[in-house]
């Protein structure tokens, strides 16, 4: 997708916005708390109903305003997508071409996007439940059948776990609710070990395009692995849950491994080293996306220069795409970091307003 | 100023609890009630009174009817070897609607939700057992596509399949997922019926 225009009205700092970049690398620049990050922002909630710094829309409204809108104009193949996001007076509302949508699923895939911020080192060194929200975003893009049956998933572990901690559980009412786990768990695994194998295979190459030596491996460690009989395993574990009134094995435990040079990342690579794992399982996701759905997705780096020395830079620049359409913010406004070679448009941002530099 | 009055917000609260009624829809619906001139509340109220009074839950299929038993399970005419388990009446008016059915209904009046402390005595599932005899062939279960509908859907197979040994089967194509049954169009409901399967 190439975004075309993004247009903000009450989002975070921004002036009242209208941005239009071109095709290629385009450079935000400015310096702190100017607003670059919410540009990014901005178009990242049009496209996936979610900020990746606040779950709270409260958040995201400029002070004194009732709510924001965003609009959001891309081209894609053979179509042209407008996006609107609103969220008034506590009401969130989206309209994909001038209909509204009325669950998050429809508006996922839309406006096919991959952020990258600098908190995603935390992919690295964080805990399990990051990369799952990784995986489980990343995958909801791509695959609306996933999405319904992370939902389901999620509703019926919250129902199962209630009912553990009830006196009037039964084996019979178990059943019920163990079976909705074994079915929709099992879509959420099979897809989860397909995009793992996918996403392996991409990353090793980013890792070693941008590190300039090899050593980067993903491996997905499944809870329950494909295959392995489910329902059995709900079963023998079911005095243990009931013991702590909660589900203990399931896709909700699933993780994935990175090794650097063959040890885990997250306890003995050093910071520049997660740091440009964190980046590669970005860039493998691009490409992993353009493999699956023909077409590139827009690349949003934010900040991405602060964290690599000046040679990563411009390997970094080197592994984007020709064809790829990237927005990056940075407090410096040198582009000599960018390759000859790529379309490059400067922007420069200062208290929430954009101007071509 | 009327806002934080007791009567006011006691008003909007009730409104609230009912389905698809935010607090802003709340508030204007209050505040019409309040502007409206005396009667047009009070028919309101009347309506509502009368309403409960004369309409109840069928004995045997525990729909709501203002005769008993409702005209459904008192047509000679319907199929009394089906019998098909919705969650509320939206459900069984929806699938009346479409006009395809000609068996009887059965309504829970809910699904299971831990969540909302609901188990199988909160529903009418003793009253749906108390019915299955020789005669019923079937049970075809059209719970909604949410979890919670589909924990109801296979907890019944289990119950009826231990017990009697009566065919359960399940509406399958077409319901959207995650969605209740009156959202879904006639064609669709009529398919999803035509295409139920074993449970
Ligand atoms: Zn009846």
């Amino acid at each position: 997708m190439v975004l075309r225009e993004l247009h903000t009205d009450g989002f975070r700092c921004l002036a009242s916005l209208a941005f239009a970049p071109g095709r290629g690398v385009n450079v935000i620049s400015g310096d702190n708390a100017q607003g670059k990050t919410s540009v990014l922002e901005a178009v990242l909630y049009a496209a996936t109903s979610k900020s990746h710094r606040t779950n709270q829309e409260t958040d995201l409204v400029q002070h004194g305003r009732p709510g924001f809108r965003i609009r959001v104009t891309a081209q894609r193949p053979g179509r042209d997508v407008a996006v609107d996001a609103t969220w008034w007076h506590g009401e969130k509302r989206f309209k994909v071409n001038g209909v509204a949508q009325s669950r998050v699923s429809d508006i996922l895939g839309k406006l096919p996007v991959v952020f990258f911020s600098p908190e995603d080192v935390e992919l690295v060194r964080g805990t399990a439940s990051i990369r799952r929200r990784f995986l489980d975003m990343a995958i909801s893009q791509l695959e609306p059948p996933y999405l319904r049956a992370l939902q389901q998933y999620r509703q019926a572990l919250k129902q199962r776990n209630e009912l553990l901690k009830q006196d009037r559980v039964t084996g019979d009412l178990l059943d019920a609710w163990d079976e909705q786990l074994v079915r929709h768990g099992t879509v959420m695994v099979r897809s989860r070990q397909g995009f793992g194998q996918e996403l392996a295979r991409f990353a090793a190459p980013a890792y070693d395009a941008i590190a300039a030596r090899e050593g980067l491996e993903l491996s997905y460690l499944p809870d329950i692995e494909v295959g392995e009989d489910y329902a059995r395993v709900l079963l023998e574990n079911r005095d243990r849950d009931r013991r702590y009134g909660l589900t203990n094995r399931g896709p909700h435990r699933d993780d994935f491994e990175l090794t650097i040079e063959g040890r885990p990342a997250r306890q003995f690579a050093s910071q520049g080293q997660q740091r440009t794992a964190a980046l590669a399982l970005k860039l493998a996701e691009l490409k992993l996306v353009r493999e699956r759905i023909a077409e590139y997705p827009m690349l949003m780096l934010d900040d991405v220069l602060s964290e690599l020395d000046t040679k990563r830079s411009s390997r970094l620049f080197n592994t984007i795409p020709e064809e790829a359409q990237c927005l990056l913010t940075t407090t410096d406004l040198t582009t000599s970091a960018v390759p000859s070679g790529l379309a490059c448009s400067v922007f420069r941002i200062r208290n929430g307003a954009l101007t071509p530099a | 100023m009327l806002f934080n009055t007791p009567a006011f917000e006691q008003l909007v609260d009730a409104l609230r609890r009912l389905p698809g009624v935010g607090k802003r829809s709340a508030e204007r619906l209050a505040l019409h009630l309040l502007s409206a001139p005396g009667e047009e509340a009070l028919s309101l109220s009347e309506a509502i009174v009368e309403a409960r009074r004369r309409i109840t839950r069928c004995s045997q299929c525990c729909n709501l009817t203002d005769r008993d038993p409702c005209a459904i399970c008192a047509h000679p005419g319907r199929d009394h070897g089906l019998i098909c388990v919705v969650e509320h009446p939206s459900g069984a008016m929806a699938i009346e609607k479409a006009g395809a059915y000609k068996g009887l209904y059965h309504v829970l009046h809910g699904a299971l939700s831990p969540l909302e402390g609901i188990g199988p005595d909160e529903l009418a599932i003793d009253a749906l057992l108390r019915r299955i005899s020789g005669t019923v062939r079937e049970i075809i279960v059209a719970t909604n596509a949410t979890a919670e509908g589909e924990a109801t859907a296979l907890y019944l197979s289990r119950v009826i399949g231990q017990r009697f040994g009566t065919a359960v089967t399940r509406i399958a194509h077409g319901v959207p997922m995650g969605s209740g049954l009156e959202y879904a169009d006639d064609a669709t409901l009529a398919h999803a019926l035509e295409g139920r399967k074993q449970l």
